[in-house]
C-alpha cells in the first residue's frame, strides 16, 4: 500500500512537472523521425519481382531497429527521469519524511522505481504505437514485434532499476544521472570490441545488454535473456534499498 | 499562555523515555547521554543555541536517525516500533511543491494506513483545526512558510499520534501566525506529549511548561518552567557562555 501511495505522488508530480513532458515530446519527436527514416529506407530497398516475399520484412528492416534506437534513447532518457528519484529526495528533505510516515525503505525504493518505470514504459507504448499505425499495409510479423517489445521494456525496467540505484548511492541528481548513463552505456558496450572482430565474447558477452536484446529482436524470446534482465533489476532494487535503509544509521 | 497548560505530576508514567542518547555525526560527538522523560499533557521545550544537538535528538525521537548508544523508549517501546504513534516535523517541513494541500495530506493519510472514510474525516478535521480549508487546492509550492508549517502539523497530526515532536515551529512566523502556533499548541498539548525545539526562549517561555537547555550535545538543566520561571534567561545565558568540559 505504501509503495504504491510512493509511486502515485511520484507519477503525479511527474505529471505536472514540465520536465517530464519536455523530456517525452524531445523523445517522441526523435523516435518518429527515425521511424520515418526507416519506412522511407525500407520503401527505397524494396526490390520487387519474383521472390521479394522471401526477403527481410517491415518487422526486420524498421520495427527491430526502430526500438532497438528507443533503447539507446533511454540510456539517456533512464538516468534523466531516475536522477531526482532518492538523490532529490533526499537533498529536499522529503526521504526522511516518507520514512517517518511510515514506509520502509522497500516501499519507498519499490514505488519510486514503479513511477518512473511507468513513465518510460508509457513512452515504450507510444513508440510502438508508430509501427502499429501502419500494420494493415505492412502485416508485420506479430510475433517477433511481440518478442521485440517485452525485450525493450525488460530492458527498460533493467535501465531504470540501474538509474534508482544510482540515485540512492549519490547525494546530487546530477552525479545520480551520470554514473546512471555511465553504467548503461559500459553495458551496452562492453562487449562490443569483440563483437567487432567476431570473436568469442564469453562472460563479457552475458554481461551486455545487446546479447540479450539481439535475440529477441529477431523474434526468440529465451528466458536466459528475461533472466538477465531480472537480475539486473532486482540486484539494482536491492542495492537501492540497502542504501535507503542504512539512512539512519548513516544520519 | 504556558500557564494554560499545566504541569503533569511527576507519578504518571512517561509517554517519551531518552536514557544515555548518544550520536555522532561526522566524526563529532553531536548528542552525549542525554537523558530525559515526558509525561502525556506536557509541552518540552529543547532550547539550545544552533548546533546543541536539538535536531538530532529530535531526529531520533522521531525514529528517523539511530542512536549510536543509549534507548528511546515511547510507552515503553523502541521508538522505531512506535513510530505510527509520532508526528514529526522537521524544521524546513519539507513538503511536494506539486501536490495542493489536499493531495498531500491525502497522501500522508494513505502513507499511515487509514482507510478511505477515515482519511477523508481526517482530512476535513485537521483542515479545520489548523485553518487550511481556504488553501486546500493550492499546490504547495505556493504557500507561506506559515502555511507551510500548518501543512506540517496537519500531516503530523493526521494519526491522531500520541507524541508530537516539532523541530523550530516558531522559525520565520510572523508574530500573527507565531501567536496562532502557540494557540494552536495549547489547544493540543491536554490529549497528548509535545517535543519541541527553539533557540528563542521568549517561545519555548509561551509554549511550554517544561524545559530541557542542551548544550554541546549534552542535557544542562531540565526543570518545570514554573520553576524556572525569571531565572531562565540568566540560566541559558550562562549555560551557553560556558565550554561543555565545564558541566561534564
Amino acid at each position: 500500500m505504501s509503495a504504491l501511495t510512493v509511486a502515485r505522488i511520484d507519477l503525479k508530480r511527474l505529471a505536472v512537472r514540465p520536465f517530464a513532458w519536455t523530456l517525452a515530446g524531445i523523445a517522441l519527436a526523435m523516435m518518429a523521425w527515425q521511424f520515418l527514416l526507416g519506412v522511407s529506407a525500407f520503401l527505397h530497398a524494396q526490390p520487387a519481382g519474383p521472390g521479394a516475399a522471401a526477403g527481410p520484412g517491415f518487422t526486420d528492416t524498421v520495427v527491430a531497429p526502430y526500438l532497438l534506437n528507443y533503447i539507446q534513447l533511454c540510456l539517456v532518457i533512464a538516468p534523466l527521469v531516475t536522477m531526482q528519484a532518492l538523490a532529490g529526495e533526499r537533498g529536499a528533505g522529503r526521504l526522511v519524511l516518507l520514512s517517518a510516515s511510515g514506509a520502509t525503505a522497500a516501499q519507498i525504493v519499490f514505488g519510486k522505481f514503479c513511477a518512473r518505470l511507468a513513465f518510460l514504459w508509457l513512452l515504450l507504448m507510444l513508440v510502438a504505437t508508430l509501427p502499429l499505425v501502419l500494420a494493415p499495409a505492412t502485416h508485420p510479423d506479430w510475433g517477433q514485434f511481440g518478442a521485440a517489445l517485452i525485450a525493450s521494456a525488460l530492458c527498460v525496467a533493467a535501465l531504470t532499476a540501474i538509474g534508482i540505484a544510482c540515485s540512492a548511492f549519490t547525494p546530487e541528481p546530477a552525479l545520480a544521472a551520470a554514473a546512471a548513463l555511465l553504467i548503461g552505456e559500459a553495458l551496452s558496450l562492453i562487449d562490443a570490441g569483440v563483437r567487432l572482430t567476431g570473436g568469442d565474447t564469453g562472460w563479457l558477452g552475458y554481461l551486455a545488454l545487446h546479447t540479450h536484446l539481439a535475440p529477441a529482436l529477431r523474434g526468440l524470446v529465451r528466458s536466459e535473456d528475461i533472466v538477465y534482465f531480472l537480475i539486473v533489476i532486482v540486484l539494482a532494487l536491492a542495492l537501492a534499498i540497502r542504501r535507503v535503509g542504512g539512512d539512519r544509521e548513516r544520519g | 499562555m504556558s500557564s494554560e497548560i499545566p504541569s503533569k505530576p511527576a507519578s504518571t508514567p512517561a509517554l517519551l523515555e531518552l536514557d544515555r542518547v548518544s550520536r555522532r555525526l561526522g566524526g563529532r560527538a553531536v548528542l552525549r547521554d542525554v537523558s530525559f522523560a515526558l509525561r502525556r499533557g506536557e509541552v518540552l521545550g529543547l532550547l539550545g543555541v544552533n548546533g546543541a544537538g536539538k535536531s538530532t535528538t529530535l531526529a531520533i525521537i522521531a525514529g528517523v536517525l539511530a542512536p549510536d548508544g543509549g534507548h528511546v523508549r515511547i510507552d515503553g517501546r523502541n521508538a522505531i516500533d512506535a513510530g505510527r504513534r509520532i508526528g514529526w516535523v522537521p524544521e524546513n517541513v519539507p513538503l511536494w511543491p506539486e501536490l495542493t494541500v489536499a493531495e498531500t495530506l491525502d497522501a500522508s493519510g494513505r502513507l499511515r494506513g487509514l482507510a478511505r472514510d477515515a482519511r477523508r474525516a481526517t482530512i476535513e478535521r485537521e483542515l479545520t483545526r489548523l485553518e487550511l480549508g481556504a488553501v486546500a487546492r493550492r499546490l504547495c509550492g505556493q504557500l507561506s512558510l506559515g502555511q507551510k508549517r500548518r501543512v506540517g502539523l496537519a500531516q503530523a497530526l493526521l494519526h491522531e499520534p500520541d507524541l508530537l515532536v516539532l523541530d523550530e515551529p516558531g522559525n520565520g512566523l510572523d508574530p500573527v501566525q507565531a501567536a496562532q502556533l502557540r494557540e494552536l499548541i495549547g489547544r493540543l498539548a491536554p490529549d497528548r506529549g509535545i517535543v519541541l525545539s527553539s533557540h528563542d526562549l521568549a517561545e519555548v517561555e509561551a509554549m511550554c511548561n517544561r524545559v530541557v537547555i542542551l548544550h554541546e550535545g549534552m542535557v544542562r538543566h531540565d526543570a518545570s518552567l514554573a520553576d524556572a520561571r525569571g531565572k531562565l534567561d540568566a540560566q541559558f545565558r550562562a549555560i551557553a557562555r560556558a565550554p561543555a568540559s565545564a558541566a561534564a
